[in-house]
């Protein structure tokens, strides 16, 4: 257990850090869509809605890796801190990729396929936050 | 520095798979130019290209009914009931009906019947014109289906009934093609694309309905230059190679309206095969002058069949009595030729109540005292009636209702002041006796003079020779032609008149008279009329008037006139005052028939037939 804590815990904080890099470009990326009207983003407002909330989920999720990374040796009963790093990372991960990819093979009205990723990492998330707020020392 | 390529690798993960994402998933401007009928072409991107820069103004114009004007059938742009009923005509039937998520018509065809598909819905505001494909291949002409589903009355009602021509039992009357007729001002960034020798059509256009580009101009260069933001910046709005109606000139800015709310021919005519395969050339910011030519009442006729063909759309004087003319209108009004009104003056595309393009308070008075405020400052002096009473409303006198479209009576768009000899001599309406509706041309004529002076003179006869001692809007009711009827239909029932319901039981006798009208959309004003009377005065007629059939045949027609002037007569000595003599009914409430009759027998034998 005392080698899986602190190497769990720090896979968390890669995660959230390589989240971090690619979720921010992912918002220049968009802004630079809209400064030069690319017509395959604007006129698709699903493609637009779905590859914001991949930069918006991807950025914050990143934020929430990081903190859990900070908070966790001193405050979460360490024989729970696997499980949770692991589920955190998964929701972590799977909810901005679904997005994104929800906006990659879209038809006018609906998201691609991708968008089942959303839920399944929003499940991992609310698991990996219950057991979070559960083992709270 | 080995670490440095992983990090380099994570920031480029995201632009990569964005650009990945947009070479390779579908395009969304592709997909839209895919639809039916639709080609961005000719410079045109279409509305949703517009939308992508500019949400608001896009959602602004969404809203309008330009907007929905020629739609393709679904379920949320159908707004006819086609479930399965029949409806009845002229002794046929018709049945809307849906299959397999389809809109079909069942119609009359020869001796039997024939099935419809709706292809195309035109029209979402007064009514609905369903057309069905005809020919081979997509770009086949559309045409029209002969009923049309009226939002107001929630009916469907013949084509016949609705447009201005006499009782014609024929159902395929007004099978009209889409193609070079309807689709020139109801969509944008049109092409026709007709074949004449073979009268086949491509038919293409950048926008189903009066999308972004209608007013504003192509948007090809537009949207090419502003994809670069620095061009954003730097630009002022001479180089937007966009047209900015609000910044035209008052000629241009005209046109931009007039392009379609005027009926006009190609300049010069020869050009017609042009129109007719390109489309017309004028582009917002242009004049009309060099594209088309506004038709006049003295545009000579392009049918040799029908020599009266625009004639007939004008009262004598040269002022238009259908809608769609507004541009000749304004363009005749001194507010015009000496001021510096637009249609932008009173109208407004993105904002305001879509029924009309009018914001609220440009509705009524204001729409003239922005510019005449100081009239505004003591009203009666310039009305000589009451402050709050109809007559002293600036669009009842200056633009009164006397244009017939679609199944109503407009505003007329000709800005003028009201004169009893001219337009009683013109054979037109007269804004004071579609007030004053118990009362004569001479009467009218002499308080006139009282007010305003000399200038104002009596008329001296009526083109139809109806007496001049018999009120105006009865002598126009009966005598009149079929738009003086249409008109006079509509202004004995409206609301606002100088004499309130319980004095209106002459004009009540009257409208029973004219639900035996020659033209079936004159007997369904006149119903509409007795409908708003009969709320008001609450005769015991409601039941009898919702039974009437103004598409019966004669003898129904005939039998619930009959029984509604005896309803009349029994039951209106309880709520109406005595009429007056000499308006074609007696103390009793019997209504004069013999001088009816009389008035009858001057109707002009010249049939008017006006579709749309």
């Amino acid at each position: 257990m005392n080698d899986t804590h602190p190497t769990s815990v720090a896979k968390a904080l890669r995660t959230g850090w390589i989240l971090l890099a690619t979720s921010l470009p992912l918002g220049l990326v968009l802004e630079a869509l809209h400064a030069f009207k690319v017509r395959g983003f604007l006129e698709s407002a699903v493609r637009r809605e779905m590859w914001r909330l991949a930069h918006a989920h991807g950025t914050l999720l990143a934020l929430l890796l990081i903190g859990f990374a900070a908070v966790a040796e001193r405050h979460l009963a360490s024989e729970r801190h696997a499980s949770i790093a692991r589920d955190l990372r998964l929701g972590a991960v799977l909810m901005p990729v679904g997005f994104f990819l929800g906006g990659v093979l879209n038809r006018e009205g609906d998201p691609s396929l991708g968008i089942v990723l959303v839920p399944l990492g929003a499940l991992f998330l609310v698991s990996a936050l219950v057991r979070a707020a559960l083992a709270t020392r | 520095m080995r670490r440095i390529f992983p990090v380099i690798a994570l920031l480029c993960v995201a632009p990569l798979a964005v650009g990945l994402a947009l070479v390779w998933g579908p395009d969304p401007v592709a997909v839209a130019a895919r639809e039916p009928l639709r080609e961005r072409a000719a410079d045109y991107e279409g509305a949703d290209s517009c939308a992508a820069c500019h949400p608001d103004h896009h959602a602004s114009w969404e809203r309008t009914f330009h907007a929905s004007m020629t739609q393709l059938p679904e379920r949320d742009s159908v707004l006819g009931h086609f479930d399965g009923r029949p409806v009845e005509f002229y002794g046929r039937s018709a049945v809307p009906f849906e299959r397999d998520g389809a809109f079909w018509m069942r119609i009359p065809r020869g001796e039997g019947e024939r099935e419809a598909q709706v292809a195309l819905c035109v029209g979402s505001n007064r009514y609905q014109q369903y057309f069905e494909r005809v020919g081979e291949g997509e770009g086949g002409e559309l045409r029209r289906l002969p009923i049309l589903w009226h939002v107001g009355e929630q009916r469907w009602m013949h084509l016949n009934g609705v447009f201005l021509e006499p009782d014609d039992t024929r159902w395929d009357a007004h099978a009209a093609s889409w193609n070079d007729n309807c689709v020139f001002c109801h969509n944008t960034g049109v092409q026709p694309r007709m074949e004449a020798s073979e009268r086949r059509f491509a038919t293409r256009v950048a926008d189903l309905g009066i999308a972004c580009e209608a007013c504003h101009g192509p948007g090809e260069e537009h949207v090419r230059r502003m994809a670069s933001p620095l061009a954003r910046l730097a630009t002022e709005s001479g180089t937007l190679a966009i047209v900015n109606p609000s910044e035209l000139a008052q000629a241009e800015s005209l046109a931009l309206c007039g392009q379609c709310h005027s009926q006009r021919l190609p300049d010069p005519l020869e050009r017609l095969s042009e129109f007719l395969d390109r489309g017309p050339s004028f582009r917002p910011g242009d004049e009309l002058r060099g594209h088309v030519t506004p038709v006049t009442r003295e545009t000579p006729s392009v049918s040799s069949k029908r020599p009266e063909l625009f004639r007939e759309r004008f009262w004598r004087d040269g002022t238009a009595r259908l809608t769609a003319y507004e541009y000749l209108g304004v363009t005749q009004s001194p507010c015009v030729k000496g001021g510096e009104l637009t249609c932008g003056s009173c109208h407004s595309m993105h904002s305001g109540d879509v029924h009309g393009q009018l914001e609220p308070e440009l509705r009524g008075d204001r729409s003239c005292t922005q510019c005449h405020d100081e009239i505004a400052r003591d009203v009666s002096a310039h009305t000589h009636h009451a402050p709050e009473s109809s007559g002293s409303r600036c669009l009842e006198c200056h633009m009164p209702r006397m244009v017939y479209g679609i199944l109503d009576i407009h505003r007329s768009h000709r800005i003028e002041v009201p004169d009893v000899r001219r337009d009683v001599e013109a054979g037109r309406p007269n804004a004071c006796t579609s007030c004053h509706l118990g009362e004569t041309a001479p009467w009218a004529a002499q308080a006139m003079r009282a007010w305003w002076g000399e200038r104002y003179e009596a008329p001296r006869s009526r083109p139809d020779g109806a007496p001049l001692d018999v009120p105006e809007a009865l002598a126009s009711l009966h005598a009149g032609d079929a738009v003086q009827r249409a008109v006079y239909a509509r202004q004995l029932g409206r609301e606002d008149a100088a004499e309130p319901p319980r004095e209106r039981a002459f004009a009540m006798a009257s409208l029973v008279v004219a639900l035996g009208d020659g033209y079936p959309s004159i007997r369904t004003l006149a119903r509409r009329s007795l409908e708003r009377l009969e709320r008001e005065l609450d005769l015991g007629l409601a039941g009898e008037l919702a039974a009437y059939d103004a598409f019966g045949t004669t003898e129904e027609r005939r039998d619930a006139s009959l029984r509604l002037l005896e309803l009349l007569r029994a039951r209106a000595a309880a709520r109406c005052a005595p009429p007056r003599p000499g308006q074609l009914i007696d103390e009793h409430f019997a209504v004069d028939l013999e001088r009816i009759v009389q008035l009858l027998d001057l109707q002009s034998d010249h049939v008017i037939s006006i579709g749309e």
